[in-house]
């Protein structure tokens, strides 16, 4: 068994020669394309990464500035809306207060009217009166009256006529 | 025929010598099952990565690349640069065949009529005198031999005590390389020793009513390895990135 740990100086030598066989060759045609391969693949990898985290940049700050129209629209929508509020109220308050105006100018106008045509009327009442009494009086004096009755008549006449004044 | 243990055991852990090229410089070569088992693994690495790096860079990903791809960026991001900083990308194929390498050796130690290289102190050895050699040669290379040799010891020691520190700290760069060889080798064998032992107890005891507590032992025992086949590939890489790191840039 002592043959076990007596190396054979022959096969070290076969060793040495296989194994440096072995790097130049792998080296040459295995490792150095397959190392080549895979960095360029992890640059590939990286590249992406960054584009992908350059797009994202990108969008969130897209997305940024959509809000803040988004918010600017809102804000003046709301004051438009705020500013035709009131300008409907102080237009209704206007033709609110004109109508009423309207609506008071056209009853003094028709009082007014009333009252004239009153005194209109009582003017012409009282000439139909005194038409009416004069013919009434008239038609007693062409009839034959009596003293007393005819004296009578102008009385009540007379007295008709001073309640009429 | 009488059950001899001892035979057994070396003649499934020793190498098969098949025949001896000529002596050059006085070393024989040898064309072993060892031997082979390491040609074989080299062909099979290079007929699995070579499709599988042109696949890659092609861009036409399978299965098969994606799995390669999780061992080399694990070895990348877990072994080397941690252990090296980013510098240590540019020997990423000197690790990632040390990895697949001993990772191929283990695993077709696993095969039946196969034999464990991995098992073998010469081919450890030779392996860690590989990493050895890396250290140094990097080390000298990346810091100039004066900025080397003055990074052996720890800075801030006293002139009187350089004697003293450096045949320690050189006989400890050797140790951590011996270490390395050891570590693979006994590892490797290991396992296989115990699923010998278990199943040599079937002979031992000569009946056959022992062989189901042997067999799913042994079984056990093989799984076992199979996992350790990943682990000692695992380590073997990961103390090599350490120790080449330590010496390429010593304030790691």
């Amino acid at each position: 068994m002592d043959k076990l740990i007596d190396p054979d100086i022959g096969l070290m030598i076969w060793t040495v020669v296989t194994f440096v066989a072995v790097v130049l060759v792998l080296g040459r045609f295995a490792w150095r394309p397959l190392l080549q391969a895979i960095e360029a693949r992890e640059d590939k990898i990286q590249d992406d990464l960054r584009l992908a985290e350059k797009a994202r940049l990108s969008a969130e700050k897209l997305k940024a500035d959509y809000d803040k129209q988004m918010a600017q629209a809102e804000s003046r929508t709301r004051h438009l809306l705020a500013e035709a509020h009131k300008e409907s109220q102080n237009i209704r308050d206007k033709m609110l207060a004109e109508a009423q105006e309207e609506n008071e100018r056209l009853s003094e106008k028709a009082r007014q009217q009333l009252a004239l045509e009153q005194q209109r009327l009582v003017r012409e009442l009282r000439a139909e009166v005194v038409s009416v009494s004069v013919k009434a009086a008239e038609k007693i004096m062409r009839h034959s009256v009596n003293k007393d009755m005819q004296e009578k008549i102008v009385q009540k006449s007379i007295n008709d006529f001073g309640q009429w004044t | 025929m009488e059950f001899n243990f001892t035979q057994m055991l070396e003649h499934h852990l020793l190498d098969h010598v098949y025949f001896r090229l000529p002596d050059i410089f006085g070393v024989s070569l040898p064309v072993s099952k060892h031997v082979l088992v390491m040609w074989l693994s080299g062909v099979l690495l290079t007929a699995l990565f070579v499709p599988v790096a042109m696949a890659a860079r092609a861009g036409r990903p399978n299965t098969i690349v994606s799995l390669v791809e999780i061992f080399v960026l694990f070895i990348r991001d877990d072994i080397v640069v941690p252990n090296m900083g980013p510098a240590g990308r540019k020997h990423l194929p000197y690790f990632l065949s040390v990895f697949f390498f001993i990772l191929f050796c283990n695993l077709l130690g696993l095969v039946p009529f196969s034999a464990t290289a991995t098992g073998n102190i010469a081919v450890t050895g030779a392996l860690a005198l590989c990493t050895f050699v890396m250290i140094n040669v990097l080390g000298i290379r990346e810091q100039g031999f004066g900025h080397y040799i003055k990074s052996l010891v720890p800075p801030g020691m006293p002139v009187w005590l350089l004697p003293l520190m450096y045949p320690i700290e050189i006989l400890g760069l050797v140790t951590k390389s011996f270490a390395l060889c050891i570590r693979l080798f006994a590892n490797m064998i290991a396992g296989h020793i115990v699923i010998l032992s278990f199943l040599g107890l079937i002979f031992l005891f000569g009946t056959i009513f022992i062989a189901p507590a042997s067999v799913a032992a042994a079984l056990a025992v093989f799984l076992l390895e199979i996992f350790v086949a990943f682990l000692q590939a695992y380590i073997f890489t990961l103390l090599s990135a350490i120790f080449i790191g330590g010496a390429v840039s010593p304030q790691h």
